[in-house]
């Protein structure tokens, strides 16, 4: 066991000031708007807090860690691409300005006012679909990292997790956004202090010069192959050399041009689509608020990719010289085992609150987020009679709860086909690129109709469930499943709005754009 | 640091330390006063009584 008496007390000084700052919100909730949407009173600087923290998960800095230790530097390009697309996104408000001015709570809504309820429910299923999937293994992960920086026995796992998961559940069932925005905000300043201080002292662990000179060795050592897979990187990065260039990602064996013009397509779907992203627009006191949030927060995503991938790097060198990886370890635990050679006493306290930070916010801004689709865009268009406030209050929150047991299960089971990210992305991708082309053509194009909606959203889906599902039996590539998605539900919007009925006038585009 | 790649990274690592260093003490304040400001808004907000129609999303 790594933790001492003083970090297991600064640990629970901080959940018990979640809990309590959670449970204290409770008050405030008077009906489903303010509980999805915290009453549209989020300023800019809450809205940057509570977005970074909700993005900034756990499983992120796991996997982005993972993509440091078999890819160097390189692998934190993706950080960049996101800088890059909110930036630009927030710059022009792109989507996100006519979507916030729209007044709705979820994107889904939005398809009912300009396309029609059908498009509004088959769009829910699978903005829930992709998006429970892609939550699905964030427990697993977030509890890998605590074993194995804590020095917990791999039997705990199971039950920290769900223990974590419980206190999540008690704050976001019961205030909903309001104890999420607030939670966010302790959780922003724990896990940022957490960062910073890991960052600095990993730094100084391995030596800025030590660890240049050790990524160049070792992707000396390693021949630089032509092209390495996510599964050829990974084999190599255990052997302790690197099939990837350390710090070039358009090297043909990093990433390569293809990927991350994907990643950038992808990107700016994300910063337009992610439900977990755009409730905090949708949250917002008005477009330009949510515009301005964007641009503050760009940065922040180059180190939400390049700190941890720093730590995963470092890990790489040390162990590259210290014997190689141990066999019970693998690319995706070894950072959280370095952490815990490197961090001392008090301060491993401090990480560990920030990481728990961390995955905390993550939880709940998802679980909020997804039992607010299903209850807005599934449940609700279903129902003959509204139910009453308390009724609505009631069915969302069991809503979270179920999502919350749903999680539990699915985390526990499923293995993963290939490296974390491109499991997050394939998921991701379910609707991200169906959704982005609704949106983007709802928004902007008169021409689209509730046929090419339908058509761009089965279409759409199509890509990242072939690879989901049969990607490790035919090694397929996931930017190939990824780019596929975006070309399939371009092509359905397209061809299904041309060869149909347009739509009838004054389109809801107009209004929304309002 | 010949490699442009090395440089660019280099200077991303310690901008990213410093701006999440900047961000917790600029934010945290900034957004503690925000919650204020919200929680005021939401207390002299009139509250929603048992006996009104249900609304449905806006």
């Amino acid at each position: 066991m790594s933790l001492t008496p003083i970090d297991w007390i600064i640990i629970l000084i901080y959940l018990g000031g979640c809990m309590a700052a959670g449970l204290w919100m409770r008050r405030y909730v008077r009906g489903v708007q303010d509980f999805a949407v915290a009453g549209r009173e989020m300023d800019v600087n809450l809205g940057i807090a509570s977005l970074a923290a909700t993005e900034l998960g756990l499983v992120t800095i796991m996997y982005t860690a993972q993509l440091g230790y078999e890819k160097g530097f390189a692998g934190s390009m993706i950080g960049v691409i996101i800088c890059a697309s909110v930036w630009l996104v927030g710059r022009t408000g792109f989507v996100i300005a006519p979507l916030r001015t729209a007044g709705v709570m979820t994107i889904p809504e939005l398809f009912e006012k300009r396309f029609s309820p059908r498009v509004r429910w088959l769009a829910g299923l699978f903005v829930v679909l992709g998006g429970l999937l892609n939550m699905g293994i964030f427990l697993r992960l977030g509890g890998e990292f605590l074993v194995y920086a804590t020095g917990l026995p791999p039997g705990w796992l199971e039950w920290v997790m769900t223990a974590l998961l419980g206190l999540v559940l008690v704050y976001t069932a019961l205030g909903g956004m309001l104890s999420v925005l607030v939670t966010d905000f302790i959780q922003f300043l724990v896990m940022g202090v957490g960062i910073v201080v890991t960052s600095v002292l990993v730094i100084n662990h391995v030596g800025w010069d030590n660890l240049i000179a050790g990524l160049q060795t070792a992707w000396a050592a390693g021949g630089g192959a032509a092209a390495a897979t996510a599964p050829a990187a990974g084999e190599a990065a255990k052997a302790g050399t690197l099939a990837a260039h350390p710090f070039n990602p358009f090297h043909a064996s990093s990433f390569g041009w293809g990927y991350l013009l994907w990643q950038f397509a992808f990107q700016i779907a994300v910063a337009t689509t992610w439900q977990t992203q755009i409730s905090r627009v949708l949250a917002a006191k008005d477009a330009d608020t949510a515009k301005r949030m964007y641009r503050r927060t760009a940065f922040y995503f180059v180190g939400r990719f390049l700190l941890p991938g720093l730590w995963g790097a470092a890990a790489f060198v040390w162990f590259a010289q210290h014997g190689g990886l141990p066999k019970d370890l693998t690319t995706l635990t070894a950072m959280p085992h370095y952490l815990a050679i490197v961090l001392p006493a008090g301060v491993i306290g401090l990480v560990v609150a920030g990481m728990l930070a961390a995955e905390m916010s993550t939880d709940s801004g998802y679980m909020l987020t997804w039992a607010t689709v299903i209850y807005n865009d599934l449940v609700n268009p279903c129902l003959k009679r509204p139910l009453s406030p308390k009724g609505q209050l009631l069915l969302t929150r069991l809503l979270v709860l179920g999502i919350a047991v749903f999680l539990l299960f699915y985390g526990l089971w499923y293995e993963l086909p290939g490296n974390a990210w491109d499991y997050l992305a394939v998921t991701g991708n379910i609707y991200l690129a169906s959704v982005f082309t609704l949106l983007v053509a709802g928004l902007y194009w008169p021409r689209a109709n509730a046929a090419g909606a339908v058509a761009a959203l089965v279409l759409g889906a199509i890509g990242p469930l072939v690879f989901l599902f049969l990607g490790k039996a035919y090694k397929i590539a996931p930017e190939v499943a990824g780019a596929s998605s975006f070309g399939l539900a371009a092509l359905g919007m397209i061809a299904g709005s041309l060869l149909t009925a347009a739509p009838a006038a004054p389109s809801a585009s107009a209004s929304a754009r309002t | 640091m010949k490699d442009p790649f090395l440089l660019f990274w280099a200077v991303l690592i310690f901008a990213s330390i410093a701006w999440y260093a900047f961000l917790v003490f600029y934010v945290g304040w900034k957004a503690g006063g925000e919650i204020k400001t919200m929680i005021a808004a939401l207390s002299g907000a009139e509250p929603v009584k048992p006996d009104d129609p249900p609304r449905r999303a806006p």
